[in-house]
Parts: C-alpha cells; sequence; structure tokens
C-alpha cells in the first residue's frame, strides 16, 4: 500500500507532497527562535515603553531593514533563478501576495497593541492570538495554504499540539511571560 | 467584548499568515531575502500609519537605552529562521516550538529575574510543553500515515 500518495490537485506552486519525520536538528532550532522571540519583545517593549506602540514596531522594521540589508551583504546570497522560469526551474517566481508578509505584521502590531489594553490584557492577548496561529498553521499544513508542502496531521501531532498549548496556557494564565 | 475577542485571535491568525506567506517567498529567493522585504513593506506601511494617526516619534525627552534598539536586527534573524523551517517542518511544529520556546524561556527569564507570581503552575507548564515537544520528535524515518 503506497504511504505518500498525492491527494487530489497539488495547487500551482506546491513543491511536495511528502512529508517527512521533521529533523531533531531543526525542532530544536525552531525552538531556539522562540527564545529568540523572547528577547526581541522584550526589547520593542522597552522601546514601546519609552515612544508608544507605532515608534517601536516603526523603529524595530528599520533597524530590520538595515541590518538585513547587511545580513545579505555578508552571506552573499545567490540571485533567484527570475530568468528563464520554466518546468526545470528549481526556483519559481513569487508571486505578488508573498511580498505582503510584511503588510500583515503591520496589521499584527496593531491588533494587538489595540487588545492588550482592553480587559483581555496581556494574557487573554496571548491566548487568543496563541489559539488563533495554532489553528491557522494546522489549517495551512492540512492544505498546503500559499504554496507550501501539504502535511496531513496525524494523532501524534494532534497529542503535542494539545501538550504545548494547555503548558502554554498553564503558564499565561499563571503571570508568567 | 466579542469584537475584541476576534481582534485578539486575528493577531494570531495574521502570525501564522505572515510566516505562511514569507516562507513562499523564501522558496524564491532565501530566507534571509524574505525578511528583509518583510521587514522592508512593513516599515514601509508604518510609516503610512504613523503619519495618518501619529505616533512615529517619541517623546524628546525620552531615554532609550542603546540595547532596546537591537530588537530589530534579533527580528530580522527570527524572521528569516520561520521562513527556512516553515518549509521544512511545517507551519504547525514551527507555529509550536516558536510558542514553547518563547514560554519556556520566559518562565526561565522569570525565575532568574525574580518575578513575582506562582512557579508551581509554571513549571507544570514547562513540563507539558516539553512532554509535547518530545512527542513531536519523532525517529527519523518514521513514516507518517
Amino acid at each position: 500500500m503506497p504511504t505518500d500518495t498525492p491527494i487530489a490537485e497539488p495547487s500551482s506552486d506546491a513543491v511536495a507532497d511528502a512529508t517527512p519525520a521533521p529533523r531533531t536538528t531543526d525542532l530544536i532550532l525552531a525552538f531556539l527562535s522562540g527564545g529568540l522571540l523572547t528577547f526581541m519583545i522584550l526589547l520593542n517593549g522597552r522601546l514601546a515603553l519609552s515612544g508608544g506602540p507605532v515608534f517601536a514596531s516603526w523603529t524595530a522594521h528599520g533597524t530590520g531593514t538595515v541590518a538585513a540589508i547587511l545580513f545579505l551583504l555578508v552571506l552573499r546570497t545567490r540571485k533567484p533563478a527570475a530568468a528563464a522560469p520554466g518546468p526545470d526551474t528549481p526556483r519559481l517566481p513569487a508571486p505578488l501576495w508573498a511580498y505582503a508578509g510584511g503588510l500583515v505584521g503591520a496589521v499584527t502590531v496593531m491588533l494587538s497593541s489595540i487588545t492588550v489594553n482592553t480587559a483581555l490584557a496581556l494574557s487573554g492577548t496571548l491566548a487568543l492570538g496563541l489559539a488563533g496561529q495554532v489553528a491557522f498553521s494546522v489549517l495551512a499544513d492540512r492544505f498546503g495554504l500559499f504554496g507550501l508542502p501539504r502535511r496531513i496531521p496525524d494523532r501524534r501531532d494532534a497529542a503535542a499540539v494539545v501538550l504545548i498549548v494547555a503548558g502554554s496556557l498553564l503558564i499565561i494564565f499563571s503571570g508568567g511571560v | 467584548m466579542v469584537v475584541f475577542v476576534l481582534l485578539a485571535v486575528s493577531a494570531g491568525i495574521c502570525v501564522g499568515l505572515s510566516r505562511q506567506v514569507n516562507g513562499r517567498l523564501a522558496l524564491s529567493g532565501s530566507p534571509m531575502q524574505a525578511s528583509f522585504w518583510n521587514h522592508i513593506v512593513g516599515f514601509g506601511a508604518l510609516t503610512l500609519v504613523g503619519l495618518i494617526v501619529g505616533g512615529l516619534l517619541p517623546p524628546a525627552e525620552a531615554d532609550i537605552p542603546v540595547w532596546a534598539w537591537f530588537g530589530g536586527p534579533i527580528g530580522v534573524v527570527f524572521v528569516a529562521s520561520g521562513s527556512w523551517l516553515i518549509a521544512r517542518i511545517g507551519a504547525a511544529n514551527t507555529a509550536l516550538l516558536v510558542i514553547a520556546g518563547q514560554m519556556v524561556t520566559g518562565v526561565v527569564l522569570d525565575m532568574i529575574t525574580g518575578a513575582p507570581g506562582n512557579l508551581l503552575p509554571r513549571v507544570a507548564g514547562v513540563v507539558l510543553i516539553l512532554c509535547g515537544m518530545a512527542l513531536t520528535n519523532r525517529r527519523p524515518g518514521q513514516k507518517r500515515p
């Protein structure tokens, strides 16, 4: 019995439907990047304390843009194969909407700076945001949204979701983070 | 109140959505290029927002420590790593492990700085998170259904 049967139509620029087990090193990197996020929020929160949320987010995006240019110069990344796209081109040209991630990020800042100042406070904002993020990610995997690979969750994945979400909610509502 | 609940949930959806979109952009270039576009587009959008609603500049007497300006560069590394990871381990795994890392470092920082509050439920939360991560970490080559 075939194991990784592609189901229905793959979206036009989906890369692959195969879902191998994630590598442990990748999982550790993801966990460490969550630690980076804690420090980023701490630093940007200090900016917001002095100048408000718009100043903090605007400044972080500005200094971030400069840092990204420096990183790109140091890394000397290869140019994507934008010319001559074809069935054999390894790198597909990006659709225009793929450049809109920053717009979505700017909206995120506005939404959460509104809700932290309501009865939801920080814990409610974090908990509901976590729920929204996890629900979206599971759906995005399930259907391979926005041209990324499809991944069908199994019972083990579902159990991991429950444990991590439950642990996070426990921390959020006991005043941590 | 219902409106604010929806707004807070939408903020979380936006976090996932922007990672998904940046992950797609990284497929056509590199994760750092995706992070660059994310930041410059966000910077443009926030400039507009600031010009319309104000609040772009801090009060003149604001005293901002030097370290506070490094949130942006950290964010660049964060967005690049998310854009790289999402195609490799999937959106849900990326979201869950980033949340796990955020929660655990938050609790550790609280313990180091001696933040007030009950420690027991937070440690229990960390244990639950670590159990979930252990489940996510399958043996290499283990087939998924």
